[in-house]
């Protein structure tokens, strides 16, 4: 159940990112809603289901990509897994935290993406206008974080026995 | 809040996620988009096609909204633009003796007279960039349309960039302005040819290989070169002279141009069905 909901948000979140905001540019750049899922997944349940969320949400938004097929993928990857880590060691989190950790992570994430890229042959990624689009993407992505943690957070939670015992 | 336990298990499970994302992009520089990997995206383009199609007829009054609100600013400097563009096209006409000579001409734009028989597929721009690192564009003709890679892409004003995948229905397009394109060019004032390269959304095109000898004019017209084995035929116009600067003792100058066509404004293009054999 808790997979199927997972896809179902990855799928909504392709169709809104191709539908919508490909189309809404701020300073040539666009929001990344699909960088945020593994923001969102890290935040609400971990190191390893981030690192898995970023893995699936990445294969999906590289089919949609011009660039190499897997980048997104292992970029997503480890950003979910290390805003996972971070969010592990924190003991209370204000609600401001979450909007915070995605704009941070969010500009990471782009940074990390272009720096790969750029270690696979795209050295065109890693210029100037490198720090816009990460500004962009990060403002959009903490704007965007409280309610879409909410819809990550609903679509891990585990239901059925299961939960109750590992509760 | 939720209570981490700390294993082994999720540093296993990233390196799982690492290793098969690396064996991916492997895949993907290796066999580009013919192999295995452009199967699946040219068949994920071809499955999100009416998915896209129906969402986004469903909820366009809502997205046209929120696309206003964002580009108010650039809508109403648009706005002054065509009226000011339409007064001045006003007092052309009434000037005009010649009204037959005028729509001959303006039948010749709409024939893209610079292609001369090359057959074209027109086609609809369904989604602009979808990487903020590749300027691009997805248009809604593909294979089944005799849309194949690389073949040219050109508005009525003259030339948008070329087709780097394919799928059954739909197609992306690379634009001039992407910092991998790479044009070549001939300038119309001396016949000097060179290359043109994409150095971003909001950046004219570099001209290289120019000699500083050769003379030009600010504002003059620079259409492709259509050397022999270029990917573009010759003479459909890529953009006018923007800046020239000149630096002695250099045996080249430095030359930018901007593209004719608005490429953040595109609608409809037609897909020319050249390939550089012909």
């Amino acid at each position: 159940m808790t997979r199927a909901k997972v896809g179902a948000v990855v799928l909504v979140a392709i169709i809104v990112q191709r539908v919508f905001l490909d189309g809404v540019h701020l300073g040539g750049s666009h929001l990344d809603l699909m960088l945020l899922l593994p923001i969102a997944a890290g935040v609400a349940a971990g190191s390893e289901t981030g690192a898995v969320v970023g893995f699936v949400a990445g294969a999906v938004a590289d089919l949609f990509l011009p660039t190499p097929f897997g980048l997104s993928a292992l970029t997503f990857s480890l950003l979910g897994f290390a805003v996972g880590s971070v969010q592990e060691g924190l003991l209370r989190a204000a609600w401001w935290i979450t909007p915070v950790t995605a704009f941070v992570s969010s500009a990471v994430g782009v940074v990390l993406f272009a720096l790969i890229g750029a270690v696979v042959g795209q050295a065109h990624f890693v210029r100037p206008a490198l720090l816009g689009i990460a500004f962009v993407v990060a403002l959009g992505n903490a704007a965007l974080a409280l309610p879409v943690v909410r819809v990550v957070t609903w679509a891990l939670a585990r239901s059925g026995p299961a939960a109750a015992y590992a509760r | 809040m939720a209570v981490y336990r700390r294993t082994s298990r999720p540093r296993f499970t990233l390196l799982l996620l690492i290793l098969t994302s690396v064996t991916l992009l492997t895949l993907s520089q290796r066999g580009s988009t013919s192999g295995v990997i452009g199967a699946v995206r040219s068949g994920a383009r071809d499955i999100f096609a009416p998915v896209q199609r129906v969402v986004t007829s469903a909820t366009r009054p809502v997205g046209d909204f929120f696309a206003g609100a964002v580009h108010y600013g650039d809508l109403k400097k648009e706005n002054g633009r065509l009226r000011q563009q339409l007064n001045e096209e006003q007092g052309k006409v009434l000037q005009a003796t010649d009204a037959e000579r005028e729509r001959k001409a303006l039948l010749d734009q709409q024939n893209l007279a610079y292609l001369g028989d090359i057959p074209t597929v027109s086609a609809r721009v369904v989604d602009a960039s979808a990487s903020n690192f590749q300027q691009t564009i997805e248009i809604d003709q593909g294979r089944s349309s005799g849309v194949a890679k690389d073949m040219p892409v050109v508005s009525g004003a003259g030339l948008v960039g070329r087709v780097i995948e394919v799928s059954r229905t739909r197609a992306v397009v690379l634009l001039i302005t992407d910092p991998t394109s790479a044009v070549g060019v001939r300038l119309t004032g001396s016949g000097d040819v060179g290359v043109g390269s994409g150095e971003g959304q909001r950046n004219p095109l570099s001209v290289d290989l120019i000699a500083s000898a050769t003379v030009v004019k600010k504002g003059e017209t620079v259409v492709t070169s259509g050397l022999q084995q270029s990917v573009f035929p010759p003479s459909i116009p890529v953009g006018k002279v923007r800046t020239i600067k000149k630096v002695p003792s250099a045996l080249l100058q430095d030359i930018t141009i901007d593209p004719v066509v608005d490429l953040k404004r595109l609608t409809f293009v037609k897909v020319v069905q050249w390939s550089p054999s012909k």
